[in-house]
């Protein structure tokens, strides 16, 4: 199975543990990824200065993604789904906009395609690929290790544009941990934000917010955090010192990205999956995993 | 980041309030109801008093000026919970993001990160710069190390139809 993905910038330009463990994993799923002929920043920092260009920019996606005549599109990065998922909506109610949008993609010899079906990791292994599926592929069982799961903000809300999961009580990336055959926790703090979006404007308040939630999560003592965003494993992951500096607490708790942890249960090397590049404290749940 | 203070001398702008209105086909603010379901789930409200209900208010009563020139409407993390969760419809996210739109029409102060990710857009395609990564063991790697592939950069037309784009009125 074919399928075409848009990594988005973050993942390309400096969260390659994200990229890395979706490229190995994903084949041993039986799914070939695809990716597209360009690249473009999907519009996100654009949405606060223009709209119209920001919607241009995720729209450019699209047809870029229509070029390889695939049907569905994974894109891994939560931010890049919704301004993508936004932009579509947007498309299709505006038509000022669309008719505008539609003539410069045209200039370029692009056309946009409302119908390819967007995917994030999360729902595609979870719906496309299948829990079951996913649960016969493992080899090497995760059991003994307990997880948090931090799902994120802008893949479960808003539910009018049709999101990953719902958007108070998430489950799907708790199930995909509980088929590596590890526990997950529930948490109060659990839909709390990681607070990236701010590092344009106010980085200190972004680096507060990590902190505050990874400070909770090293009192309840679980063995790791999981994320499936590239924004929030910068911030929880790359940034966890800086993090921890900030709201006066020592941080050492392992995060990892899903597709990772995947990756380790489908028995591929750990350095192919870029996990000598996670800035915490990683080896502690390493250890934990059965040989 | 102080906000008009509502017993404040200020004028109403209904021009401008009819401007944000017309961005936000869909979304009633006039509905607002002052639940304030939107800033009891803030994300910033705890770090930086971002207050959704008082933004709608202040929208609705035309203070949209003073709105677009404060600092209050870049601390929005975009986090969508008063989307999701806002029983009329109001939406305060896309407010702020109209807010934040017109500032930039109006050439307001703005914060230098969103200029840096636009200029770099235009220079390569990409809000972001590559990066080398420096591992716990200050080893450093770069795609090419870490065998990924070559990033597709955007072919040159890109260039031009997204300056086009960012000059449209």
């Amino acid at each position: 199975m074919k399928v075409a993905v848009f990594w988005g910038c973050r993942i390309l330009t400096s969260q390659y543990a994200y990229e890395m463990s979706v490229r190995e994993a994903f084949p041993k799923l039986n799914i070939e990824l695809v990716d597209l002929s360009e690249t473009n920043c999907c519009g996100d920092p654009v949405k606060s200065m223009k709209d119209l260009a920001a919607n241009y920019l995720a729209a450019r996606v699209l047809a870029l993604a229509n070029k390889t005549g695939l049907d569905n599109l994974l894109v891994p990065c939560n931010r890049c789904h919704f301004v993508i998922s936004e932009a579509k909506n947007v498309l299709e109610k505006n038509e000022r906009f669309s008719q505008k949008i539609i003539e410069v993609l045209k200039e370029e010899g692009l056309e946009y395609n409302p119908n390819v079906r967007i995917w994030h990791v999360i729902d595609f292994l979870h719906d496309f690929v299948g829990l079951d599926n996913v649960k016969k592929a493992v080899q090497k069982s995760l059991k003994g290790l307990k997880l948090a799961t931090h799902v994120g903000c802008q893949i479960i809300r808003y539910s009018d544009l049709g999101r990953v999961d719902d958007a108070e009580n998430p489950r799907k990336l708790d199930e995909l941990v509980s088929a590596l055959g590890a526990e997950t926790v529930d948490y109060a703090e659990k839909l709390d934000c990681c607070g990236a979006n701010l590092m344009y404007s106010h980085s200190d308040s972004a680096l507060s917010l990590a902190g505050t939630k990874l400070s909770v999560l090293q009192n309840l003592g679980v063995d790791g955090l999981v994320v499936s965003c590239p924004d929030c494993g910068l911030m929880f992951d790359s940034k966890q010192k800086d993090a921890g500096t900030t709201v006066g607490a020592k941080l050492d708790l392992p995060v990892a990205y899903y597709t990772q942890l995947l990756g380790l249960s489908l028995g591929i090397e750990q350095e192919k999956l870029g996990l000598h590049l996670n800035q915490s404290p990683i080896n502690q749940l390493l250890t934990k995993v059965s040989p | 980041m102080s906000l008009t203070d509502l017993m404040s001398m200020a004028k109403p702008n209904v021009e401008a309030r009819e401007k944000i209105l017309s961005k936000l086909s869909g979304r009633e603010l006039v509905n607002c109801f002052q639940c304030l379901k939107c800033t009891s789930g803030c994300t910033a409200l705890k770090l930086l008093e971002l207050k959704p209900h008082e933004i709608v208010k202040l929208v609705n009563l035309g203070f949209v000026d003073e709105l677009a020139s404060s600092d209050i409407i870049w601390t929005c993390v975009t986090c969508l919970k008063c989307v999701q969760r806002c029983p009329q419809k109001a939406s305060p996210y896309h407010v702020i993001m109209a807010l934040r739109n017109l500032a930039v029409e109006r050439e307001v102060k703005v914060p230098e990160g969103y200029l840096k990710a636009v200029s770099r857009i235009l220079e390569s395609g990409l809000a972001e710069a590559v990066q080398d990564v420096v591992t716990k063991k200050m080893e450093i790697f770069n795609r090419e190390s870490l065998k990924l592939p070559k990033i597709a950069f955007p072919k040159e037309s890109f260039q031009a139809a997204f300056m086009k784009i960012m000059e449209e009125r």
